[in-house]
């Protein structure tokens, strides 16, 4: 059997224990809900009192739909796909077969990602359905595609944090509290960066800023629509342009760095027992 | 001990296993021939399961080697693990899973095509008695049942070594009755066994050959026949008369293979020089002294015995 094949098995298997998780289903109903609300509470309440042109608002609901719970539902899978193994002592079942241990990571972090591609897939159908249904029809849907892997892109970097921790720690509870810690602390720090910046001019605090995890998380997305169909007009916020390259950087490095850190850990070290 | 044969499926050589200053294997050599039922014994904590994850790669010695098929599990887990099957103590199951499912994701692992799988599930799930339950998931089961998967799940690859960790624990008699005979006719279809167990009675019964490993030490290695004999200092008859008297007493004390005779009421504990069973030699000298036999028994000798006393320090004989 072929590294790709065992590389599939585990693929298949991670998906099954991802989707068995009745709270993974529970926060991707939660953020569909929370999308469709956002959408409806637009077309309800302020396309009525704005005069703004609303064939691409379909990009505002899809950007809007990822917001917290995308990051909740990657910090969550990702927790839990390495952890939960060594907590049940699965770990030992699942390595005492012929495989690698390098095989085994990829396919568990293939495995949990894709969990996370379908359900950022579904919230973007989910946006682009909702905004043809409320608010006619839509143009620049072409992009529909491109804006959908710039979002899993971008949910690399706590896909990966959250992996990493999962492994090091081998402890899920605290690989997510850890990579959750670290999504608010960098969003609340990226804030006061950033005003700091507009206040003093002083560039430090912009490279600071953009360094931070959600700087490039949050944009990268944006930054290629802009870069794809120019600035949109949002009722909720403006989709601001900026360097996508930079930002696309910043996820390879969040995402290498946590990858490679998670397989030395696991190829370096004992497959350690359950815990009692 | 036995020494590393070139017929070894199971290499285990000068194997250090530390776990931060606590040294938890220390030098442990052992090998493991094909058709053996080898039986692993010690008490909780010296070394067993320590000793069984680094022969499936899951720990990386500190010092020494294994070999599985003569392929080191640690640098080449794909070849070396192909044809291993593993039932871990007291396992704990994906409970996402039912039964089959399992089976055949570890069908999968093992690179088993769709026909082989969907066989081997069959006839497996059969033989570990779970026909009914086969499409139940995992968390509905009780802890014999799951200990009964993951004997049919050790299984799936056909393996050519099998290594249990406490295959029997939880399971009710029935199926620990069942699963000796299995192991045993695995063993004489040319597999070879490797049991961890603290069942002394049960590896007596199905165990070709004996480990026994004291913290983290092997103080011994070999056939079960050797180990009895190994750590028996002597063999005992016990002589129930009707009358015991002091001429019987001093005769069967003067006899060149009796070491000595301990009384206590009517019954006599003659130590024996030699293991050998000389039961009708000691009759005749009680006839010849007008004694009435009322029993005469060779005191039995267990594995029990001889792994506690392995376990004290007992010299070997």
């Amino acid at each position: 059997m072929s590294f790709v094949r065992r590389v599939a098995v585990i693929l298949g298997y991670e998906w099954r224990r991802a989707l068995a998780k009745k709270w993974v289903l529970a926060l991707i109903v939660l953020a569909i809900a929370f999308q469709t609300l956002i959408l409806v509470a637009l077309a309800q309440f302020i396309a009525t009192a704005l005069e703004v042109e609303f064939d691409t608002i379909w990009v505002v609901g899809v950007l809007q739909g990822q917001g917290l719970f995308v990051p909740l539902i990657a910090i969550i899978i990702a927790g839990g796909s390495m952890s939960e193994e060594y907590e049940r002592g699965t770990a030992d079942i699942l390595l005492s077969k012929p495989i690698t241990k390098v095989e085994y990571i990829t396919g568990k972090f293939l495995g949990g990602f894709s969990v996370l591609c379908l359900v950022e897939g579904i919230t973007t159908a989910t946006g682009v359905v909702l905004s043809l249904g409320l608010f006619g029809p839509q143009s620049e849907l072409q992009i529909a595609p491109v804006l959908f892997l710039a979002i899993a892109y971008s949910s690399l970097v706590f896909f990966s944090l959250s992996f990493m921790f999962s492994e090091v720690f081998r402890r899920g509870t605290l690989a997510m509290f850890t990579a959750f810690g670290i999504f608010i602390a960098s969003s609340v720090v990226s804030q006061i960066l950033s005003l700091l910046y507009l206040s003093t001019g002083e560039p430090l605090y912009d490279y600071i800023s953009k360094g931070l995890p959600t700087w490039s998380t949050t944009n990268f997305a944006q930054f290629i629509v802009s870069q794809l169909i120019g600035t949109l007009q949002s009722p909720l916020q403006p989709i601001s342009s900026g360097d996508f390259q930079l930002a696309a950087a910043i996820i390879a490095v969040y995402a290498g760095a946590s990858i490679v850190i998670a397989t030395v850990r696991l190829v370096k070290s004992d497959v350690s027992k359950k815990a009692d | 001990m036995n020494t590393l044969s070139s017929q070894s499926v199971i290499t285990v050589s000068d194997l250090t296993k530390f776990y931060g200053d606590f040294k938890a294997l220390d030098a442990v050599s052992f090998a493991v021939e094909k058709g053996w039922v080898y039986g692993y014994l010690g008490p909780n904590g010296a070394g067993k399961t320590t000793t069984i994850r680094t022969m499936l790669g899951l720990l990386k010695p500190d010092q020494g080697e294994v070999q599985i098929t003569g392929i080191n599990p640690t640098k080449d887990p794909v070849h070396a693990l192909q044809s291993v099957g593993y039932a871990p103590e007291l396992p704990t199951l994906q409970t996402f899973f039912s039964g089959e499912q399992l089976m055949e994701f570890t069908g999968k692992m093992f690179g088993l095509d769709k026909l082989t799988r969907k066989e081997k599930i069959n006839q497996l799930i059969d033989l570990v008695g779970l026909k009914e339950w086969g499409n139940k998931k995992i968390g509905k089961y009780s802890k014999g049942m799951v200990q009964r998967l993951s004997v049919a799940l050790s299984l799936i690859n056909d393996p050519l070594v099998l290594i249990m960790d406490e295959p029997t624990i939880g399971m009710d008699p029935e199926a620990t009755a069942h699963f000796r005979n299995l192991f045993t006719n695995l063993s004489k279809q040319g597999k070879t066994v490797f049991i961890s167990s603290h069942l002394l009675d049960e590896v007596q019964r199905i165990c070709t050959h004996v480990g026994m490993i004291n913290r983290g030490k092997m103080v011994f290695d070999g056939p079960i026949t050797q180990v009895l004999e190994a750590f028996t200092r002597k063999w005992v008859v016990e002589a129930e008369l009707e009358k015991v008297t002091k001429r019987m007493i001093s005769g069967l004390e003067k006899l060149d293979y009796v070491e000595d005779v301990e009384v206590e009421g009517n019954k006599l504990r003659i130590g024996l020089k030699e293991k050998k069973d000389l039961r009708g030699e000691i009759s005749s000298e009680i006839f010849k002294r007008k004694g009435v036999l009322l029993s005469l028994n060779l005191q039995k000798i267990t594995l029990e015995d001889a792994y506690l006393r392995a376990l004290r320090g007992g010299e070997q004989k």
